[in-house]
């Protein structure tokens, strides 16, 4: 087999470069097309775990609870992140209801333990031939991911009803919120060429 | 004139793995370090990109013409498209709003739509503007095409919120499915569009003035 670990491309231009040898908080770019290949952050794999942990807790905290409460005339009904799909599904929204169910809580759910998972094995320095494939997963995985993108929803949805109804936000809302801070947070520690170096020639202490 | 751009990895007779970036001689088919599917470039990348786009282009139709959200307020139904909605949201008074969804169920589509368009038609042929301005605008199609999904999700959280019988009550519209395919469609089309094309054409002359320099 042909492998050259003295090359790396460009994945957006394929422009052919040396492999970035980075001192610690620099970064590579194309020369190109500007495009980021690399980062060396201060300590990533303990920032990828620690906001990968704190994600997940906050993730199964927002399931937990209601999202937000909703009093027309003393009506009272509120959901929570699971309803917000179930609600759907038993309703006879199937589609809609897997649509959110997958894009919000299964994809982020996902990402983030098969991120640790990886962190985890490479770590214990253990690292069986599926390591790649959940790699390449998660990098698959990415952009369906919109936990953000949801939360937005969630806030135009507040916007529209606050004129006819008494509403307030749940705990879960503001747990999710924080989820998402945090989620935003390993997506931009997440680095391709980094992990992919940790796969294939084991972490060194930075 | 070379097919591949000067100093490209395939113009060295080495590919470069999508999955996970590792550089492998061309003769290499499938990447020693993820067993991904090497190729010098993605294949049929225009052809599933525009097949993808123009399916998604005429689901934009009823997408929008079809409602969203149908609400029934003490048994008077009223049927909501994606603009009406929008308008709604401006007369309440929520203008900042109304932007948002604006931007995000509206201009972003269509301006996804346009910038991948455009794309395709410039790897086809030669274009004025810089491969580097072209490689901005596909990143930025792939950076805001996920934010067009706030529609659905507005219409998922009312109609679980609301359901109180005859009083008021909501349902999704069958507009919703067809958005939602306009969205899923339009980023696989954006997946599926290799951008290494973008440098592979012969360069313009402003180009290679610039190069010369």
């Amino acid at each position: 087999m042909i492998e050259n670990k003295q090359y790396v491309a460009c994945a957006h231009c394929d422009l052919l470069l040396d492999a970035p040898v980075l001192q610690q908080d620099q970064f590579s770019a194309c020369p190109r097309c500007g495009h980021k290949i690399s980062r060396l952050r201060k300590s990533l794999m303990a920032q990828l775990l620690a906001f990968g942990v704190t994600a997940l807790m906050l993730l199964v905290l927002s399931s937990c609870f209601s999202l937000m409460t909703m009093n027309i005339g003393g009506n009272i009904s509120d959901i929570s992140l699971w309803q917000s799909a179930l609600n759907l599904y038993f309703d006879q929204y199937k589609v809609l209801s897997l649509i959110v169910f997958v894009l919000v809580v299964l994809i982020p759910a996902m990402v983030v333990s098969l991120i640790l998972f990886f962190v985890l094995m490479i770590r214990i320095n253990v690292r069986p031939k599926m390591l790649s494939n959940i790699l390449r997963l998660i990098f698959g995985l990415l952009p369906w991911a919109m936990a953000e993108v949801f939360l937005v929803g969630v806030l135009v949805s507040l916007v529209k009803l606050v004129t006819i109804s008494q509403i307030e936000l749940g705990f879960s809302f503001w747990t999710y919120a924080l989820f998402c801070i945090c989620y935003a947070k390993v997506l931009s520690l997440l680095d391709r060429y980094q992990l992919w170096s940790w796969l294939s020639n084991g972490y060194r202490h930075a | 004139m070379p097919r591949y751009s000067a100093g490209s990895a395939a113009a060295n007779g080495l590919v470069n793995c999508t999955e996970c970036g590792l550089v492998s001689d061309n003769t290499v088919l499938i990447c020693p370090r993820c067993n991904a599917k090497l190729s010098v470039r993605r294949t049929y990348s225009l052809q599933i990109t525009l097949a993808l786009l123009s399916t998604a282009l005429l689901l934009f139709i009823p997408a929008n013409l079809l409602p969203m959200m149908i609400t029934e307020k003490l048994g008077q139904v009223e049927y909501n498209t994606i603009l009406g909605g929008i308008i709604l949201l401006w007369k309440e008074g929520s203008e900042p709003i109304a932007a948002v969804v604006f931007i995000a169920s509206v201009l972003v589509p269509i301006l996804k739509f346009i910038i991948l368009f455009y794309l395709c038609v410039c790897s086809m042929s030669r274009d004025a503007i810089s491969a580097k301005a072209r490689g901005h605008l596909y990143r930025l199609t792939e950076l805001i095409g996920r934010w067009s999904m706030v529609d659905i999700f507005v219409v998922a959280v009312l109609v679980a919120l609301i359901q109180l019988d005859h009083l008021l009550n909501v349902q999704p519209g069958t507009g919703t499915i067809a958005f939602a395919a306009v969205v899923v469609l339009t980023m696989f089309a954006a997946n599926a569009f290799d951008p290494r094309i973008l440098w592979d054409k012969p360069l313009t002359r402003e180009d290679q003035d610039s190069a010369r320099n």
